[in-house]
């Protein structure tokens, strides 16, 4: 059920791609904006789309946007409880 | 002189907030005040009175007798009051009663355990770390665990509830029932007993702010500067709002004093201590809810110190984040095509009277001393001098200027009249976007007016209907310059909200630019050298086209000696008809606008090549390609050449030239009785009851909307008629068509027929009883007795018309002083959640706590100002060039192209490198073009750019905002189906902004499945499922009296419709406690027990039988060759569930629900398309990156935040920042008692406290040194350092 659902939310046109990343591209995202996590925009657990990839508080989500600028963009959400 | 001069300037780290303690009132306090009087009859302050020498003084030349400073140095100095009683704080009452039920009555602790104390401590000090302030959620949370504890977990104590009521009075409520008042000492008591530790936890600093302080003892009297009494022109003294309530709190303390020392009766002590409460309650805050506001005399109410700080006018918005300034003129402005785009016309008299500071040098000494010797009546004069002491002389009062000319020596600094070539800037209100406020280089011109260059009135939304602007002088030099380089009306032609021209030609010069372009137009040698002339054209004179009998040239010769030569462009100009089969360089109209080299080879020049406003033009080309100077010297020219054109040639919209012939009059009569007869019919019809339902619709109101498209219909066939009966002759025909002025409704309106006026939208009904005017039969619906008006302009309207033209044009007033009100205050909340915003150097997007906002700001690092037309880089116009210089070869191979691209891949984005792939293999490009382009795509990317450190936020709240002025109010935009209404404008962009949790016209659009799509029929089941069926939509329903039941009369054509079956019935009529009995066409339900019946029938008609609660109506409609289902009310959620959708393309406008189901990231597109959406459909061109700024911001914390006092703005670090945009006390208040430091990193709290704002060029440093030095005097400088 799960496995199913996680691919239609990421096929719907509206839902970037959500990509939980490890410790180590956490550190890199990290060190190259010379941020501490609770500096990026934050994502909610709760949030369909950090709970279809089974994110965690703490963890960092790397979301891979369609954009009309750029053609594509990577942002960076930090999840926080709730 | 030093080479440096460093000012000398202190820098505020920040402001900690907190609360005066008794004693540090005391300490504070030079006087006590003890005396409830101000002067003696001598108008000499009283000793111990409230106007106390050692306050301060008033009195121009006396000393104040605390700091012996005179009125303009003195600081002033605070007195007290001893209080007799102790007294509740208004504004910390709340904070009061949250203390009072947390604690307990008796020990002071925190009723939790201690354990639970410990927790949220730690949970506390992380968050501090972290975020640097805990969330108020904590503390909510505190408050509803310690509700648990009606017995003390330290002392073992029973707890009362404690009731609060406005403002100031506090009750516990007895277990035995009734209440017992808490006086302010015992809550003082209770107060004190609270540990500093437990304090913490609830989130009160205990250093800066102990709770008993919130309890006044001791009352601060503020200075005299703060309540100055002013003398009347009658000598009569009349003293400040908080004087008169100082002097009240006075008498009542004395009075209560007395009696307390007299040993009074408890009963008039606590009457006397209400009454002093009451004083010092409306002293802080004279509108606080629950008492009478004290009144002045005349019976005005005081102004007191929380009025002082709040709202508009309040010291917050009006004093401390604007202030009033000097070295500024105002005056009306009037047109001048004589000056130069950037120039400014100022009046003789202005400058005169606005001076620059100058510093006087070896070098122009000479013309200094000329200027000192004029002084200010003569011009070029000097108002002051400025001697290296600082000692200012004021030459206005100076007999011998010649004296003080010959003592001017290099140092000094002379403070003289503007002069031509001084930059100023200039502003017209409401300032909208930045290009309201623009740097011009003065002329200094006769006569009382400024004046302005005709193109730069769209920037400032300027007319000379009376408008009046501002100029400001700037005065140091480093302002100066920035002015000069940054904000020069020539570097503001393209707009940052759509990256194109909002600066270029319009009205009279585009007629003028068509006339003289167009291919009949022929000019003498004469008229050829009084055009050039006027454009101050300098070079040959084209050979003439015409030889004999006399040479002539044509128009597109002389506008083509202002093009720069190598300028090549193709585009259709705003004539265009839009053929089906456009003829290009044969056009007809000749539309297709061909230069070539610079040189206008085909085509007319009119608002789509040269106008303001509009992108792509001719005009933005050469602004963009060959920077802004070339782009001002041309619309300098330009515009100064077609004045002449059109001043020798005459233009003028004549009434003859309105005039139609018999023939389309007849033609338009026709038509307009023709759609009478019909509407006459579907009156008929109506009243026979044949007229046929739209889906969803009342019989009345199906008629209002046939009747209202047959009426639009004729007006319009009528308009185009008389429209297309003038050439392009008609004077009005060429301004409609090149886009000068007006439109074809006006035409239309002007010659044919005015049309519906309408209200609200609707035809007019309103006025008497079943219709608009006496004149009319009641229930009249025809054209006439409804608001239609069959006469144009030119002929004038009777009476009646007349009326009804008057009832629509005043709602368009109304509208409009709606409109201007409601955008102005979103506009204010955009600015205000978005001003801190800045682009760091790493190209993130940051707020002031550097926490990320954007990675990359608009998701490709371009600045809209810089881009084309939102594009980064124009790679066909790249193209375009490079084939002139390289032109031929062979094309390159794919895979040559591709290795190269993988190479730059890291440099651009991935929509520029797809770009340059697909155009550059259909350029078919050689090798040799291919490795010319990228390199210069690269360059343009790269200039292309933002500027770190710029206001990014701040321009996107412009751009969103100013066009909010231009949108329609009340527009209803039907989606896909006529009857379905969809709020639209600002309405709806404010609805957005405000993360309005519901849409107040929710609306889905639901794609369906490849089976369903394909046919009505397969669609129309969809919808079935989806639209919410209830018993009363299928059947009738009523109560049997007989048999104490309910009856319900199934409507077997519903039943058909609306696709529901007997079993689907079946289940849902199942009701607790009744019976139900079906027989074929009638279901009875009777309740078990006598219940009410009524309730029953209510419960039944609601049932619901299928479909998804929430969707009101369903519309299956085709679009784009698939069918789909247009809904009226959402619910995302159970919607996707539906078999036979298309889950991934299924979208609402509600994007809270978005937010819930498909996730944050999926809600920040949907903003970004709803925004868009509303601006596109209303023609407002606005860049996408504005737009994501605010989506980004608004999605920053994972969920849906408003643009607003709830949302963005109210979780602004500063708290100057918040007290200054709405809720301004209770900010303060709760400031106070956490303790709040406010380091000033955002905009509005910096212009606070009056320091460089965090952003853009507030954020440079610049030392700049004056005069040469030799190297010994620098070392002597470095020496004495």
């Amino acid at each position: 059920m799960t496995e199913k659902k996680r691919i239609d939310l990421f096929e719907h046109e509206l839902v970037p791609e959500h990509i939980l990343l490890s410790k180590e591209e956490v550190e890199a995202v990290l060190e190259k904006y010379r941020i501490k996590p609770h500096q990026l925009p934050f994502i909610k657990a709760s949030d369909p789309g950090s709970k279809a990839i089974k994110a965690q508080p703490g963890d960092v989500l790397k979301i891979v946007r369609k954009s009309k600028t750029a053609g594509e963009a990577i942002a960076y959400r930090y999840v926080i409880e709730g | 002189m030093t080479l440096v001069e460093e000012e000398l300037y202190k820098i505020i780290d920040g402001i900690k907030f907190g609360i005066f303690s008794p004693n540090d009132i005391r300490k504070m306090s030079v006087a006590e005040v003890q005396m409830a009087d101000t002067y003696d009859e001598d108008g000499i302050p009283i000793t111990s009175g409230l106007m106390d020498g050692r306050f301060g003084t008033l009195e121009p030349r006396q000393r104040c007798k605390t700091c012996g400073n005179t009125a303009a140095r003195c600081p002033g100095h605070f007195g007290h009051i001893e209080l007799a009683e102790p007294v509740i704080h208004t504004g910390f009452s709340k904070l009061i009663h949250r203390l009072l039920k947390v604690t307990c009555r008796n020990c002071g602790r925190v009723l939790l355990t201690p354990v639970d104390i410990e927790e949220y401590k730690k949970k506390i000090t992380v968050e501090r770390e972290i975020l640097g302030t805990p969330s108020d959620e904590h503390f909510k949370d505190i408050e509803k665990r310690t509700k648990k504890y009606a017995i003390c977990p330290h002392c073992g104590t029973r707890q009362l509830s404690v009731s609060f009521s406005k403002p100031t009075t506090f009750q516990e409520e007895l277990e035995e029932g009734g209440t017992n008042r808490l006086t302010p000492n015992m809550i003082r008591e209770r107060l004190e007993r609270i540990s500093d530790d437990d304090l913490r936890v609830l989130g009160l600093d205990p250093e800066v702010a102990r709770p008993e302080w919130t309890i006044l003892q001791v009352l601060p009297v503020p200075p005299v500067y703060v309540r100055p009494s002013i003398t009347l022109e009658s000598g009569i003294r009349s003293e400040d709002d908080l004087t008169h309530k100082l002097v009240d709190i006075i008498r009542i303390n004395q009075r209560l004093k007395e009696n307390k020392e007299a040993g009074a009766p408890t009963l008039i002590i606590q009457d006397l201590s209400e009454l002093l409460q009451y004083h010092i309650t409306t002293y802080f805050d004279n509108e606080a809810s629950g008492i009478p506001p004290a009144r002045h005399r005349s019976g005005r109410a005081l102004k007191t110190l929380t009025q002082r700080l709040k709202g508009k006018e309040g010291r917050f918005r009006s004093n401390l984040s604007g202030k009033r300034v000097d070295f500024s003129a105002r005056t009306v402005i009037s047109p001048d095509t004589n000056l130069d785009l950037n120039e400014v016309g100022v009046p003789l008299d202005v400058a005169k009277r606005l001076t620059v500071p100058e510093k006087v040098t070896q070098w122009n000494i000479e013309e200094m001393k000329k200027l000192v010797i004029n002084g200010p009546p003569n011009y070029p004069g000097a108002l002051y001098v400025v001697r290296p002491d600082d000692k200012r002389i004021r030459l206005e009062f100076v007999t011998e200027r010649d004296k003080i000319a010959e003592a001017l020596q290099p140092g000094f600094i002379i403070e003289r009249h503007l002069k031509d070539g001084d930059t100023v800037i200039f502003n017209r209100q409401p300032s909208l976007h930045r290009m309201s406020i623009m740097a011009h280089v003065v002329k200094v011109l006769p006569y009382k007016t400024f004046r302005l260059h005709l193109c730069v009135c769209p920037p400032y939304n300027a007319d000379f209907d009376g408008d009046e602007m501002n100029l400001h002088v700037p005065q140091s030099e480093e302002s100066q310059t920035e002015a000069r380089l940054l904000m020069k009306v020539q570097d503001q032609i393209l707009s940052p909200r759509y990256g194109g021209p909002i600066i270029g030609a319009l009205r009279d010069f585009i007629s003028a630019a068509y006339i003289l372009t167009n291919k009949s137009t022929k000019l003498t040698k004469q008229d050829v050298s009084r055009l050039l002339a006027a454009a101050s054209y300098e070079g040959p004179i084209p050979a003439p086209v015409v030889e004999k009998p006399e040479p002539l040239w044509s128009g597109k010769q002389i506008f083509s000696l202002f093009i720069p030569k190598g300028f090549n462009y193709v585009l259709k100009s705003s004539v265009c008809q839009q053929c089906p089969q456009c003829d290009y360089e044969n056009c007809k109209y000749d539309a297709y606008v061909v230069v070539k080299d610079g040189i206008l080879e085909r085509g007319v020049i009119d608002k789509n090549s040269i106008g303001a406003e509009k992108s792509e033009s001719l005009y933005h080309r050469i602004v963009k390609d060959y920077g802004t100077e070339a782009g001002r010297k041309f619309l300098n020219a330009t515009s100064r050449l077609e004045n002449e054109f059109i001043t020798m040639k005459g233009f003028t919209y004549s009434l003859d030239e309105l005039d139609l012939p018999n023939k389309v009059r007849n033609k338009i009569d026709t038509i307009i009785d023709e759609a009478d007869q019909n509407v006459h019919k579907l009156i008929d019809d109506y009243q026979k009851e044949i007229l046929q339902r739209l889906p969803g619709q009342t019989p009345e109101e199906s008629l209002e909307i046939y009747i209202m498209n047959e009426l639009s219909k004729a007006r319009d066939e009528a308009g185009n008629i008389a429209d297309d009966s003038f050439g392009m002759e008609n004077h009005g025909i060429i301004m409609t068509r090149t886009g000068a002025r007006g439109s074809n409704l006006n035409i239309g309106q002007m010659t044919a027929c005015l049309g519906q006026q309408s209200v609200r939208g609707r035809r007019i009904t309103r006025g008497y009883k079943d219709r608009t005017l006496s004149h009319f039969k009641p229930k009249d619906l025809s054209r006439e007795a409804r608001g239609f008006v069959d006469s144009c302009y030119r002929d004038g309207l009777d009476p009646i018309e007349f009326f009804f033209h008057a009832t629509g044009g005043r709602e368009g007033l109304v509208d409009t002083a709606v409109r201007t009100q409601q955008s102005g205050y979103m506009q204010r909340r955009l600015i205000n959640a978005l001003e801190y915003l800045r682009v760091e150097h790493d190209e993130t997007v940051r707020d002031s706590r550097g926490d990320i906002v954007e990675f990359r700001y608009g998701e490709d690092g371009i600045d809209p100002a810089k881009s084309d037309h939102g594009k980064a880089v124009n790679i066909r116009r790249l193209i375009e060039r490079i084939k002139i210089v390289a032109a031929g070869g062979r094309s390159t191979s794919k895979d040559y192209i591709e290795d190269r691209l993988k190479e730059v891949e890291k440099e651009l984005t991935p929509s520029l490198i797809s770009d340059l792939r697909s155009q550059s293999a259909e350029a078919k490009l050689s090798r040799d073009a291919f490795d010319k382009l990228i390199p210069m795509v690269i360059e343009n990317y790269k200039a292309a750019l933002v500027e770190p450190r710029e206001a990014v936020g701040v321009i996107a709240a412009q751009s969103i905002g100013e066009p909010g002025t231009q949108m329609t109010l009340r527009t209803f935009h039907y989606a896909g189906v006529k009857e379905m209404n969809v709020t639209l404008g600002l309405p709806r962009l404010i609805e957005i902004v405000d993360a309005r949790r519901k849409p107040s016209t929710p609306i889905m659009k639901v794609y369906l499945d490849e089976e369903h799509r394909v046919g009505k029929e397969k669609a129309t089941e969809v919808a079935r499922e989806i639209v919410f069926t209830k018993v009363e939509d299928v059947a009738s329903i009523y109560i049997d009296p007989l048999k104490t039941a309910i009856v319900v009369q199934i409507d077997e054509a519903m039943f058909g419709s609306q696709g529901v079956t007997q079993d689907e019935l079946k289940t849902a009529m199942s009701f607790p406690n009744c019976k139900v009995n079906f027989e074929d066409n009638t279901v009875i339900v009777t309740p078990k027990e006598s219940s009410d019946l009524k309730k029953l029938l209510e419960k039944v008609s609601s049932a619901p039988i299928k479909g998804v609660p929430g969707i009101r109506k369903v519309q299956v409609s085709l679009e784009d060759g698939e069918w789909l289902i247009n809904t009226d009310g959402s619910n995302l959620s159970k919607v996707l569930k539906i078999p036979g959708i298309d889950p991934n393309r299924i979208t609402t406008n509600d994007v809270h629900e978005i937010a819930e189901t498909l996730g944050i990231e999926a809600a920040r597109n949907s903003l970004i398309k709803e925004a868009m959406g509303v601006l596109e459909e209303q023609g407002l061109d606005v860049d996408v990156r504005h737009v994501m700024l605010v989506a980004d911001i608004m999605t920053l914390t994972g969920e849906i935040f408003q643009v607003g006092r709830h949302g963005v703005s109210g979780k602004k670090a500063s708290v100057l920042a918040r007290a200054a945009f709405e809720i301004t006390i209770p900010t303060l208040v709760d400031a106070a008692a956490k303790g709040t430091v406010d380091i000033f990193k955002g905009a509005t709290e910096s212009v606070i406290v009056g320091q460089n704002i965090p952003v853009g060029t507030g954020l440079i440093e610049i030392f700049m040194g004056h005069g040469s030095k030799t190297e010994e005097e620098s070392k002597e400088i470095n020496s004495n350092k």
